[in-house]
């Protein structure tokens, strides 16, 4: 038995090399590290994927499903499969390089698996590219939470200047009008010819089909008990005490994807930047007059003001450097971590919520120093690698292992002074010593 | 008195499932060498009643129940006078339990639906003794166990605040729905900094039973934030 | 169809670029009223934002002054528990940081849990890293381990009055229990330990006391009338709930001495939550704690009152903070409560002038249960 799980695994691991070392081949390989968009579909044929029609998915109830679909674009066949070709569709991009499944492939969770995201030109954004897997479930988009819905979300990118870079939603439309295909796919979709509003809908409805909710964890709640390791099912119980995870981080009927679509400032920009300063001067910038949705977009993206997350949004104190709770599905698969991609390993995340958050001001007072040991931290992580979906199964192994070997020598957020309370925050500052 | 039963029976609970626990008691390295053997040695939760026995004593109930014995006559040879409750009450008031004195009589001559004098005020008592057990607790952060000397009482004077009523309901801090004591655990955990409580740990069920005495009146309203 | 978010910025930007606008006078003017308006959407930019707008234009060529607070920390020592220590830190780091510095920071009392003279010492010592001056008032958590000896040691005398900037300032004790331990032979740990609990029926009631209340009207003597007066009390100096000590029991007689003056102003401590009362001439404002909340009174609540909104227990930081009081020329305040981790909250002079009719601070979204 044991013998031919080893030796099945080997048949994994061999076909994930495989697949990489196809995926390294040139003519594999589109602009900004992204794998081919017609290999990427070939992918998205192997997974299993959503009801076309709006059907619930696995696990999710007929109310928690219904509650992610706007009233205005149920979910059709005609639309998933219009969102489904923008979504592999370079021409959105000013430079023709660029599609949504650049910075959020097949091949690498649904996102880029970067730090931060490379758009047209080479450029680079001041955020991590989150997956659009199981993104229906949240209740706002992006990091800031700046955009509603999906259907809002999906016009954006589009029209940001370092990301796609088209001037307005009008120039992207115009340079798929032409095609008749579209021109077919959107009247059947929405019964009328190309527009920006319904490209932003057949997006979203493309995506709500990319729902990701079977993983070791949820075989093991349905009663499997063998689907989790013995140190995943210690981790769930941190997960729901003595860490606090859950707080923030609810899984259950209503919310599957582990996200309490809030915003906490965890002190992840309290690392990069003064908040102070920076919010005195997001104030003056508004002061300017003009903060539009646009305008916002801009700073979030070329600014260091980016840092201060969602009070760009709101203006309000308690949301300075706080991010989204981001959803912990697939976790495995969609690192580096952290609104800014900071964080490389899982470790390193429990490293930086065991010390309790980098302390500022604006700290959540939720974030607490949790005397974790190293065995509660491994055996926490492993609960969130089970929180994979078994699809990813073979790519969660390698990139476990690979996060694991990095963990043994460089654990760069482990501080067990702080996370153990012999050292308390802003002491040294009050105390006037460097820190 | 319903509070030394109380600790009483926690202790027998100890003692009864932990082997491990009794092992943990401080070898009293004196004791051995005078006795020639191992000894260990139990402390009251007082923190200060102690007694000795052999480290290999048997880990049965019986054991058990000699060793606890033995903690509680020496606490009461200490002890001889005191009143737990009353003090208790001198320094804390409870909502009084309903005294039910509509009851007596039997209008009807039923065999068992005869209710006396007496059987109000046995109801009546028994339930604010079991309440006023639950005050102890819920002001004493040794109680608890509270590794940094916090208690319930020093965000929730007199249980307000708790809103038993409101249970079950879905608890954000805990993410799925909770009934008032897992609501307690969390505060036990986290901002108390103590060990969890067992669901029937006769310190939650006294917890229980005062949070819900304060609230006397309240309307039920299970699930409201 | 515009966004929650788009809507909400619109009238967000109408606001903030018409205070732009205005010049420091005019905002003196105006301030009141934008920052009601502001306080009812909920986003007044805090202090620390508001040093080029708000804060410049209260304490300018107005004549105005502004002092800070924090209040009831309730240290144990570090080792024992770090959570308040943590507490009072970061308070003091906050007011560290206000630009321009306030002219002094008022310190409310029950800075020790249980009065022992380390946990006072800890609380000196943190206490020193402060920027601005410290004025220092005692609570009973100070007091009722050794009767105020170590606490005296370390901050002198627990009355004693100042003027700053034309405004007289009194710091009164107004924790003076009657002598419950003596009958019960009670040791100096155990009188501490019954004084420490709010719930506990055991004590006597908070009195300011025949001597301080002679101390007190002496040093008021050669005040005049028309001069503004701002007291420092740690329990509110009015009866509000007698079973917390939410209470002074000789409130009455001490309100008398304060009644000839023309604009009179409690700040007190002990009650850990936005308290906000006026009888008469006297406005009373209560302090954020740095250590806990606490519930809001079953019964007494005062009618110009508006609750906060009732604090989370998963942020060990929601409903405390720390704060800061803006004293106006006439003599009148607005009380900034510094909510730590949710919008701050002012109680206007307007407000209080207008008996709750104007510039209504904004209503909690979680009331007390």
């Amino acid at each position: 038995m044991g013998a031919r799980r080893l030796l099945s695994v080997a048949c994994m691991l061999g076909v994930v090399l495989a697949a990489e070392r196809a995926a390294a081949q040139a003519s594999d390989k589109a602009p900004h590290g992204a794998l081919a968009m017609s290999e990427q579909q070939k992918r998205l044929d192997t997974l299993s994927l959503g009801s076309p029609t709006g059907a619930p998915p696995l696990r999710v109830t007929p109310a928690a499903w219904a509650a992610t679909i706007p009233s205005d674009n149920a979910m059709t066949p005609e639309r998933v499969a219009l969102g489904h070709k923008l979504f592999f569709d370079v021409r959105l991009s000013a430079d023709g390089t660029v599609a949504c499944a650049t910075c959020h492939d097949v091949s690498r969770g649904f996102t880029d698996q970067r730090p931060v995201s490379e758009g047209i030109g080479g450029k680079l954004g001041r955020r991590n590219a989150p997956t659009v897997l199981n993104a229906t479930f949240l209740a706002t988009q992006f990091w800031d939470g700046r955009a509603p819905r999906l259907e809002d979300q999906a016009k954006l990118p589009i029209v940001n200047p370092i990301e796609m870079g088209m001037p307005n939603g009008e120039a992207a439309v115009a340079k798929i009008a032409g095609d008749a295909e579209y021109v077919k796919l959107f009247q059947a979709a929405y019964s009328r010819a190309p527009n920006y509003e319904d490209v932003g809908r057949a997006l979203a409805t493309f995506e709500r089909t990319l729902v990701f909710l079977d993983a070791p964890f949820d075989r093991w709640s349905d009663g499997d008990t063998k689907a989790m390791s013995a140190d995943a099912v210690k981790g769930f119980a941190l997960y729901q005490g003595k860490a606090r995870c859950v707080s923030c981080h609810p899984i259950n009927g209503a919310s599957p994807v582990g996200s309490d679509d809030r915003f906490h400032n965890i002190g992840v920009s309290a690392r990069h930047q003064d908040f102070e300063s920076l919010a005195g001067r997001a104030l003056t910038e508004l002061a300017k007059g003009g903060d539009s949705q646009a305008a916002i977009d801009k700073l979030a993206l070329e600014s260091d003001l980016s840092e201060l997350g969602r009070f760009l949004v709101t203006k309000r104190r308690s949301d300075v450097g706080a991010f989204k709770t981001e959803q912990l599905r697939n976790v495995g698969v969609t690192g580096p971590y952290m609104h800014d991609g900071s964080m490389q390993t899982l470790w390193d995340v429990v490293d930086h919520y065991n010390r309790g958050g980098e302390a500022n001001l604006y700290l959540d007072g939720g974030v607490e120093p949790l005397a974790l040991s190293e065995t509660e931290i491994n055996q926490l992580v492993a609960f969130l690698f089970a929180l994979t979906d078994v699809r990813f199964a073979s790519q969660v192994r390698t990139i476990e292992a690979a996060q694991r070997a990095r963990a043994k020598t460089t654990r760069p957020f482990r501080e067990n002074d702080l996370a153990f309370r012999k050292v308390i925050p802003f002491e040294a500052r009050v105390r006037g010593e460097k820190k | 008195m319903r509070a030394r039963v109380i600790r009483a029976s926690a202790l027998l609970a100890l003692l009864a499932l932990a082997g491990v626990w009794i092992l943990r008691a401080t070898r009293s390295a004196d004791a051995a060498s005078a006795l020639g053997k191992d000894t260990a040695e139990v402390t009251l939760c007082d923190g200060q009643t102690k007694v000795e026995f052999a480290a290999d004593a048997p880990k049965t109930p019986e054991s058990g129940q000699k060793i606890a014995d033995a903690l509680m006559k020496k606490w009461r040879e200490k002890n001889p006078n005191v009143d737990w409750e009353a003090e208790e009450l001198t320094h804390h008031t409870i909502a009084p339990a309903a005294d039910n004195k509509d009851l007596v009589g039997s209008p009807q001559g039923a065999t068992y639906g005869e209710i006396s004098e007496r059987d109000v005020l046995l109801w009546k008592t028994e339930s604010e003794r079991f309440v006023v057990a639950g005050s102890k607790v819920f002001h004493s952060g040794a109680e608890l166990g509270s590794t940094i000397g916090v208690s319930c009482d020093m965000c929730h004077p007199d249980a307000a605040n708790t809103h038993p009523e409101t249970y079950p309901k879905y608890q954000v801090q805990l993410g799925r729905v909770v009934l008032l004591r897992d609501m307690i655990n969390w505060c036990i955990e986290h901002p108390v900094r103590a060990t969890p409580l067992a669901a029937d740990d006769p310190r939650m069920r006294a917890l229980e039973a005062y949070i819900y005495a304060q609230r006397k009146g309240a309307a039920l309203n299970y699930g409201r934030r | 169809m515009k966004s929650v978010e788009t809507k909400y910025l619109e009238s967000r930007e109408e606001l903030l670029s018409g205070l732009g606008k205005l010049n420091r006078r005019q905002f003196m003017k105006v301030a009141g009223a934008a920052a009601g308006a502001a306080l009812a959407q909920g986003i007044l930019p805090p202090h620390s934002f508001t040093p080029v707008r708000v804060a410049s234009a209260a304490t300018g060529d107005a004549g105005g002054f502004r002092f800070a607070y924090i209040s009831d920390s309730h240290l144990y020592t570090r080792d024992k528990n770090d959570r308040f220590v943590r507490g009072l830190l970061r308070a003091v780091d906050d007011v560290n940081r206000m630009d321009p510095q306030p002219d002094f920071v008022l310190y409310g009392g029950d800075l020790a849990q249980l009065g022992r003279p380390e946990e006072l010492e800890t609380g000196a010592q943190i206490l020193k890293n402060l920027k601005a001056p410290v004025r220092m008032m005692v609570g009973e958590h100070d007091w009722y381990f050794d009767m105020g000896e170590k606490w005296r040691s370390l901050f002198g005398a627990d009355n004693y009055s100042f003027e700053h900037k034309g405004v007289r300032f009194v710091t009164v004790n107004s924790v003076v229990e009657a002598a419950f331990w003596t009958a019960k032979g009670l040791t100096p740990a155990e009188r501490m330990g019954t004084v420490a609990g709010l719930d506990n029926g055991t004590q006597s009631s908070f009195t300011v006391g025949d001597a301080n209340r002679a101390w007190l009207t002496k040093e008021l003597e050669g005040v005049k009338n028309e001069t503004p007066l701002v007291v420092f009390s740690h329990s509110p100096l009015y009866k509000l709930y007698k079973k917390w000590n939410f209470w002074t029991d000789d409130a009455e007689e001490v309100q008398k001495i304060l009644k000839r003056f023309d604009t009179v102003t409690v700040i007190h401590g002990h009650t850990h939550q936005v308290l906000t009362n006026r009888i008469g001439n006297i406005s009373f404002h209560g302090m954020l704690s740095t250590a806990w909340p606490w519930p809001y009174a079953p019964q007494g609540l005062p009618e110009m009152t508006i609750q906060m909104s009732r604090p989370d227990p998963f942020d060990p930081n929601d409903g405390c903070g720390d704060g800061e009081v803006t004293v106006n020329p006439d003599g009148m305040v607005d009380k900034l409560y510094n909510l730590w981790n949710r919008n701050p909250v002012t109680v206007s002079r307007t407000y209080m002038k207008s008996n709750g009719k104007e510039d209504r601070p904004p209503k909690p979204l979680l009331a007390s249960y």
